[in-house]
């Protein structure tokens, strides 16, 4: 029998209307870097929550070291020896290097720190790992690698067997990610295992050892990497057909209405360029963290951007707040309802009349009640809203009927440019068709629809052409007749190679 | 029937109102407030007491007025009380120096609006926190109001302002003190701006979700701005009235009054996390504010009682509403899975 240091039988959790993890079993062998691979929403971070108990499992079996183990928690994992490196890193900034390692496991005698025997036991860790760290920094003034590599020193002076790391080479330069492959190799060959959580295929054959890869909650495979490709490994990700069904409507492309040109906001916005007709709906697809939301941001004025120019109708733009493209006619639906979208605490009527004051207040600035209440009737009854009154807070909707209330607001003006950004997040099935349909409507009344999704069956449903972005760049445009699942994926992980062709002797 | 339903809807809608509910909650306390001293002493409720009672309580509803404004925006304006002193020091200086009342009165109010100017671009440009920024304006006023006459108090404005005293505090129009009629005016337009006005939406906007509102095209260091000029108008206001009833530029006048001017808003359902709370339940909040000082004081309490009771009122009442508003989350929840 080989040597497992994780086992997991039959492991399943559910969220309120989510299976997010079906059923899954696997298994860790010691010195074995596995990459834990799916799309968005496939279940990898549930996947790992568990193991480092942040969440509990439903049902199933979790051995650690072949030992059953129940009511995990963060601190019992930690005593278990496993250890997770997230993405976000989790420090306090304001301490120091050896802080940080000892947060929460500080050694005391008598009441006092001893701080002496905490540099120097941090020190011997960084040694060990080989990397030029003072453990008297301030981690606030570190670079994120090395931030990171304070990460690594962490697990490791808990002792950790296991380390899981959730996309660590994302902030990185590929200097970097040199040195972070050193010390995973280096860890491995200690005999410690490792769980690497990667959006960047290629990266993989540089370390891995064996891939297993989820999708929608279920395990699908696992096998050796040297015995399987790129592409074989794409296929299983995606592997779905198209169940649902969407509804979609035939309209004729009118004239071009928006051309963005050169747009370049930050890092994850980088000389972005496209058009947009009249009559369709562009799609824009890409993983987590591609740049979408930050390129709809941009164009809406709600970021600063850099350069670019921004073109409705012949016109060129210069949109500098939000307040500057709404009056264009170019507007936003934004992903997170309760934080970008709604004034929760506000009615309904008031959210949508707050971007339209201007259409009802007489010239001092007065709001015609009657005016509102027409406004808010209109809205509520063409987008079918579903509520007591007018009066009620937006927030004690449902969430479809909220999106309904953030698209309304918009509605209520001539809008051009409709930007939906992950309009169907958290809500149901029937409301998912309702957001649908609307988009159709738009689309029919010849109104651009830019469509920001993560869900590659509703973009393929709804869109009339397809942008693929990758790390804040467009790898790819798509016509809807030639895009398929495993296309998009293809350039959603088209990441400009950072490593160089030939893997680097990293021993 | 039809008109029946009509009232009903009517009652429903002003019942739907905002923060109606904790009004309606605290107006019964002020009765009970009332009827209570009533008994402890029936001379409670004697014309004169009543009369100066409502002096008394206006400057609070005043500020209150400001105070709601700035944290309905989800800000806080600490530098209220040293306005105050700032504009009773300024306008007397002016007065003394043989400047009209009008001209005093209208130079007092720039000043006051420069502070509040202030006080909106350092919260919505610079992103001060807003207790750090106000704190620092307050310094900076209370220091104004003493270096304008060389750290001493004024001299008296003198006979020719006697019409300027008579306009803010000793006068009566309709048999009432004049500071009332100012209290309700100032009551009557602010709430007006706040309730049916786009400016006044803004405001309930910004406090509610900034980043919401940004995306929505509204200006929030535009509205955060004019907060916070409301807030100093208003304190500029009771800065006049201070000096109109000593007859003079005392440097310490307003001292405390911020906070005073928080607890008329916060006894009066306006929440200090922003969005929600409506100027009715200021006034409210100031008369429960006046009735405690008064109605203790009558029944012979001590200084030190009554701003312990008035203390464990405020804590008591923003208690209230943060209790009933994790119940309703939890209702929320509960019904919806």
């Amino acid at each position: 029998m080989e040597n497992y240091i994780i086992e997991a039988i039959n492991v399943s959790k559910s969220f309120p209307g989510v299976r997010a993890l079906n059923q899954v079993s696997f298994n860790l062998k010691v010195g074995e870097v596995l990459a834990l691979l799916g799309e968005n929403g496939a279940g990898k971070s549930t996947l790992v929550k568990i193991l480092s108990g942040v969440y509990t499992k439903d049902e199933g079996i979790l051995k650690i070291f072949g030992e059953e183990v129940e009511g995990m928690n963060p601190l019992k994992a930690r005593e278990k020896g496993i250890a997770i490196i997230h993405q976000e890193l989790n420090m306090c900034a304001h301490l120091t290097v050896t802080e940080n390692i000892f947060l929460g496991r500080e050694i005391i005698q008598n009441g006092m720190l001893k701080d002496k025997e905490m540099g120097k036991e941090a020190k011997r860790i960084l040694d060990e790992l080989n990397v030029d760290i003072d453990p008297d920094a301030v981690v606030g003034n570190l670079s994120v690698s090395k931030q990171q590599m304070v990460e690594i020193a962490k697990a490791l002076s808990t002792n950790a067997q296991v380390i899981i790391m959730d996309e660590p080479t994302s902030a990185l330069t590929s200097k970097e990610i040199d040195d972070l492959f050193r010390i995973i190799k280096k860890l491995k060959a200690e005999g410690r295992s490792i769980i690497y959580i990667s959006h960047k295929l290629e990266e993989l054959q540089y370390i891995i050892d064996r891939v297993m890869i989820l999708r929608d909650g279920e395990y699908i495979t696992s096998m050796d990497f040297k015995d399987t490709s790129l592409k074989e490994i794409i296929a299983y990700m995606v592997g779905r057909e198209i169940k649902e069904k969407f509804p979609r409507v035939e309209s004729h492309k009118g004239k071009k209405l928006l051309e963005i040109k050169n747009l370049n906001a930050g890092a994850l916005v980088r000389d972005i360029s496209f058009d947009l007709y009249q009559g369709e709906i562009v799609g824009i697809a890409g993983l987590m963290g591609a740049g979408r939301t930050e390129t709809t941001r941009a164009i809406f004025g709600a970021d600063p951007k850099q350069s670019g120019e921004i073109i409705l109708e012949g016109n060129n733009l210069s949109i500098n707040k939000p307040m500057d493209s709404i009056k264009h006619g170019i507007v936003l639906v934004p992903e997170d309802r309760k934080r970008d979208g709604l004034c929760t605490k506000l009615s309904v009527s008031d959210n949508i009349s707050l971007p339209n004051l201007d259409s009802i207040c007489d010239r001092f600035g007065v709001v015609s009640r009657k005016k509102e209440q027409e406004m808010t009737e209109k809205a509520v009854k063409d987008l079918q809203i579903r509520l007591a009154n007018a009066d009620v807070d937006s927030g004690s909707l449902s969430g479809g009927n909220q999106q309904k209330v953030v698209v309304g607001k918009w509605l209520a003006r001539n809008s051009k440019v409709v930007i939906f950004d992950e309009p169907t997040r958290g809500i149901d099935v029937a409301a998912k068709v309702e957001i649908y349909n609307l988009m159709n409507e738009l689309k029919e009344k010849g109104i651009g629809v830019l469509f920001v999704s993560s869900e590659l069956p509703e973009i393929l449903g709804i869109s009339d052409r397809i942008i693929v972005m990758c790390d804040g760049r467009i790898t790819k445009e798509l016509d809807r007749k030639e895009a398929t699942q495993d296309l998009i994926l293809e350039y959603a992980t088209k990441f400009e190679n950072k490593m160089g062709k030939e893997p680097a002797d990293l021993q | 029937m039809e008109a029946k339903m009509k009232k009903q809807g009517k009652i429903k809608r002003f019942l739907a109102i905002r923060g109606m509910g904790q009004v309606i909650t605290v107006t019964f306390g002020l009765i009970a407030l009332c009827i209570v001293f009533g008994i402890l002493n029936p001379t409670f409720f004697s014309s004169k007491n009543v009369a100066n009672l409502l002096r008394q309580i206006a400057p609070i509803i005043i500020i209150g007025i400001g105070q709601s404004y700035v944290l309905i925006t989800g800000n806080i304006d600490l530098s209220i009380g040293s306005v105050i002193g700032m504009s009773c020091m300024i306008s007397a200086k002016l007065m003394t120096m043989g400047m009209s009342p009008v001209t005093a009165v209208i130079l007092t109010y720039l000043a006051a609006l420069g502070v509040g100017i202030a006080n909106g671009q350092l919260v919505s440009k610079a992103k001060l926190p807003p207790f750090i920024a106000t704190l620092g304006t307050m310094t900076i006023a209370r220091g104004i109001a003493q270096i304008v006459n060389n750290n001493y108090n004024t001299d008296s404005i003198g006979e020719a302002a006697e019409g300027f005293r008579n306009f803010f505090y000793y006068g009566r129009t309709l048999n009432v003190f004049n500071t009332i009629w100012i209290a309700l005016a100032l009551w009557f337009v602010f709430n007006f701006i706040l309730s049916k006005t786009r400016t006044g939406r803004h405001v309930y906007a910004v406090g509610s979700n900034i980043n919401a509102s940004h995306l929505s095209g509204v200006n929030i260091s535009a509205t955060t701005t004019k907060a916070y000029m409301v807030s100093a108008f208003c304190a500029a206001t009771v800065g006049l009235v201070q000096t109109a009833t000593s007859g003079m530029g005392t440097m310490d006048a307003g001292t405390g009054y911020e906070m005073y001017a928080v607890a008329a808003s916060v006894i009066g359902g306006v929440s200090t996390l922003g969005g929600q709370g409506i100027l009715l339940g200021t006034i409210v909040g100031a008369s429960i504010w006046g009735v405690l000082q008064n109605g203790l004081q009558f029944a012979g309490a001590p200084v030190a009682i009554r701003n312990i009771v008035i203390g464990i009122i405020v804590v008591v009442s923003v208690l209230m509403d943060v209790l009933v508003r994790s119940n309703k989350a939890r209702t929320l929840r509960k019904s919806k899975s």
